[in-house]
């Protein structure tokens, strides 16, 4: 079975654990728990008739006290780029982490996902704000790690999209 | 002891996984660490250290990286960074990896993120939960202030609207705090008193508006009571360079507080100006009428009336000579002392004599007590003569000596008792016709004209003729109980301006009388007049013709109708009692023949 890397990249508590616990295991905890350097996780998906082994590296998130490792990126097929949509903030470091992946690996598949549209009342991120970036990416999706809307879409489109390029 | 058992002993204290790689195989060096063997996928005989190095997704990853580097025979060492092996050990375990070279030999060192580094990860978390929570509070803050933000604009624009609105309903709006300070001037207030908002705001009323003190104490008084009591009050506010402004205020209460005011103040300028022509200029005490003629004579009635001299009151039969008089005296300075009215016509010059002047019992055959006379009676206030051109000679003697010496003697008495009278007197007739005929007193003319006014037949003030026809029918249909009858037909009213009305006002009000009482519809129409106003007829002046045959037969009727009582008869026909008997006189019906 065909291996594919994927990082989860994105600011902290932006929701990156969440997304692959939901996508792994279907669950979701309101509790925050910083993570720790990196955590791997894997989930066999289908894409184009293909059987896929995704290695998903959780990688901790980027902030003034950790900086992401050249070296967890190294080998990955694709990224998902993870924003909180109630931080306008987390935009800036989703196009810094971009920057830097593609300095580090060259262009590769990636997904923009817009996490925590379940907060719709706290949403302060409209599409328009993410236009640039969001060009790049093979999907630009609001999501939700709590109720699980558009989590295995937005895995399955970058699983299709590792497999094309 | 041996250098392997050193080199055993020392691997071992670092509580590490230390492999040795030769020949392309890793072989783990020194004792196992406190953490190894774990409970997860390396339980059992499969469960060696070099087990570990194939099933991690990450040590694989690593060792790919590290290969060329250990090829590179370079001394020094290469770190993995932080990962965790959950499903591994059963447990979440952090682990590093350490990739060295050292004295041409390679080595793996695993390290567990263990006790020494445990302060690490919470403090990290707690910074994080910090962050995140600063932010939250940001956050909210920005939410907040949003969303007051849109209230605020929201709350402003619905100000803007209601004011727009009480603006275009052209009210001004001034708000009061509980000290009576204004703290708010809206922009109509603003130009209807002519006031900078900057100047007033901060300031009393009184101090800010400059408003006379009865105002503010009534607006002050008015706040007092409740709203349900309350009455608009009315201001006049005086402006620079433009005209005075009319308004009406109404006090109420602040929602959010009773002692806090809220002032609308509704403009009636125009409304006022309205009133004032409906009132001024169309109606003079009880006098109706807004032709130029009747507005002289308002005039000339305000110019004399407090000027305590004489007047002749001159004009046609029915023009309204005591209404004049009597509205003479209402603005005299003796409007609180009594008015007597006295018709000098049709009464013998005892009769006359004692009237005016009252007599002693027994000073003539039938004055069985003392008697005061009307002068008495209107000690202090106004004595109005009418007809006085019928007055007799004598009577007119006693009377100018009277006004001259202000003093009068009753009949049958010696002494003058003091009087203090105006007189207004009142004919139709030319005095000095009369002066000339010797039929009166020149001395006496002088006397009572010291000032005069002439009142104008209503044929040459036709214009007065629809109000003073309305006027009449708004009282006669209550008095006569034709409340349904509203209004004059055009038709009719034309036939009432063609008439020549030589019984002038009061003729209007008779024939006004009898078309009510004909009247079978809501309005009067020309069928319901007397049969004079059909014809259009008019025979002023002369005294023959079908119409003064007619006069006749109807004063003759109605004495009969009333039995000879002349004064009823006078009433019957709507005539006073002078005209009835001057009326009498022309039309040769003897003043003992109450049947023929």
């Amino acid at each position: 079975m065909v291996q594919k890397k994927i990082c989860m990249l994105g600011g902290f508590a932006v929701g990156k654990t969440s997304l692959v616990r939901r996508f792994v295991s279907g669950i979701f905890s309101e509790k925050y728990l910083t993570t720790v350097g990196v955590k791997i996780d894997q989930r066999t998906v289908t894409a184009k008739g293909k059987e896929l082994l995704l290695v998903l590296w959780d990688l901790y998130g980027d902030d003034d006290y950790q900086k992401v490792r050249a070296s967890y990126l190294q080998g990955s097929s694709g990224y998902i780029l993870v924003i909180d949509g109630t931080r306008k903030e987390t935009i800036d470091v989703a196009i810094r982490l971009h920057e830097f992946t593609t300095a580090t690996l060259g262009p590769i598949p990636f997904v923009l996902l817009l996490n925590k549209y379940d907060l719709e009342d706290e949403w302060a991120v409209d599409l328009p704000m993410v236009s640039d970036l969001g060009q790049k990416a093979c999907l630009v999706s609001t999501v939700s790690a709590k109720t699980g809307e558009g989590v295995e879409a937005a895995f399955a489109a970058l699983a299709e999209a590792m497999t094309s390029s | 002891m041996p250098d392997s058992i050193h080199e055993h002993a020392l691997f071992s204290a670092f509580d590490a996984l230390i492999f040795q790689k030769t020949a392309g195989q890793f072989e783990c060096l020194g004792g196992l660490p406190s953490w190894f063997p774990p409970s997860g996928v390396l339980q059992g005989p499969e469960g060696t250290p070099e087990k570990l190095l194939e099933v991690s997704f990450f040590l694989q990853h690593f060792l790919r990286d590290v290969g060329p580097w250990w090829e590179s025979n370079k001394v020094g060492q290469m770190k993995s960074g932080l990962w965790s092996e959950t499903a591994i050990f059963g447990e979440d375990v952090i682990l590093e990896a350490t990739a060295v070279y050292q004295g041409g030999q390679r080595y793996l060192v695993l390290q567990r993120f263990g006790s020494d580094m445990l302060p690490v990860q919470p403090l990290l978390q707690k910074a994080r939960e910090e962050q995140l929570s600063h932010r939250a509070s940001i956050h909210l803050h920005e939410r907040t202030e949003a969303r007051l933000g849109t209230q605020l604009a929201k709350s402003e624009q619905e100000r803007d609207d209601l004011l727009a609105v009480l603006d275009g309903l052209r009210l001004g709006t001034i708000m009061t705090d509980a000290n009576g300070v204004v703290t708010f001037l809206s922009g109509k207030a603003q130009e209807l008193l002519q006031v900078d908002s900057a100047k007033v705001l901060g300031c009393t009323l009184p101090a800010g508006l400059g408003w006379k003190g009865e105002y503010t104490n009534r607006i002050e008084e008015m706040g007092k009571v409740t709203e349900a009591g309350r009455q608009p009050i009315s201001v006049v506010v005086e402006r620079k360079k433009r005209p005075s402004v009319s308004l009406e205020v109404d006090v109420h209460d602040d929602p959010r507080g009773s002692r806090k005011k809220i002032l609308f103040l509704k403009d009636v300028t125009e409304v006022e100006e309205l009133r004032r022509q409906l009132t001024g200029p169309t109606q003079f005490h009880r006098l109706i009428g807004k032709s130029p003629a009747m507005r002289a004579v308002y005039e000339r009635i305000r110019d004399i009336a407090t000027v305590d001299v004489s007047v002749l009151i001159q004009g046609e039969t029915g023009t309204g000579k005591e209404l004049v008089a009597r509205a003479l005296h209402d603005f005299s300075l003796r409007k609180d002392r009594p008015f007597v009215a006295v018709n000098c016509a049709g009464l013998t010059e005892s009769l006359l004599g004692s009237q005016l002047f009252g007599h002693k019992r027994g000073a003539f055959t039938g004055a069985v007590q003392d008697h005061e006379g009307f002068f008495e009676a209107a000690d202090g206030g106004t004595l109005f003569l009418d007809e006085i051109g019928d007055m007799p000679l004598p009577i007119q003697t006693t009377l100018l000596r009277v006004l001259q010496e202000g003093e009068i003697i009753r009949l049958g008495e010696s002494r003058p008792r003091v009087v203090n009278v105006r007189v207004l007197a009142a004919t139709n007739q030319d005095l000095p016709s009369l002066v000339e005929s010797g039929r009166f007193r020149s001395d006496l003319l002088y006397r009572i004209r010291v000032a005069r006014l002439q009142l104008p037949p209503l044929r040459e003030r036709r214009e007065d003729i629809p109000l003073l026809s309305l006027a009449f029918l708004e009282k006669a249909r209550v008095i006569i109980g034709k409340i349904g009858v509203r209004d004059i037909a055009q038709t009719a009213m034309q036939c009432f301006l063609r008439y020549s009305w030589p019984g002038n006002v009061r003729e209007l009000k008779g024939a006004l009388d009898y078309a009510l009482i004909h009247c079978r519809s809501n309005s009067i129409l020309p069928d319901d007049l007397p049969p004079e106003f059909r014809e259009l007829s008019p025979s002023i002046g002369s005294l023959s013709g079908p119409g003064v045959r007619d006069q006749r037969q109807e004063i003759l009727e109605a004495l009969k109708h009333v039995n000879g009582r002349r004064a009823q008869a006078a009433k019957l026909l709507n005539m006073s009692r002078s005209t009835f008997y001057r009326r009498m006189r022309e039309l040769s019906i003897p003043m003992d023949d109450q049947s023929s």
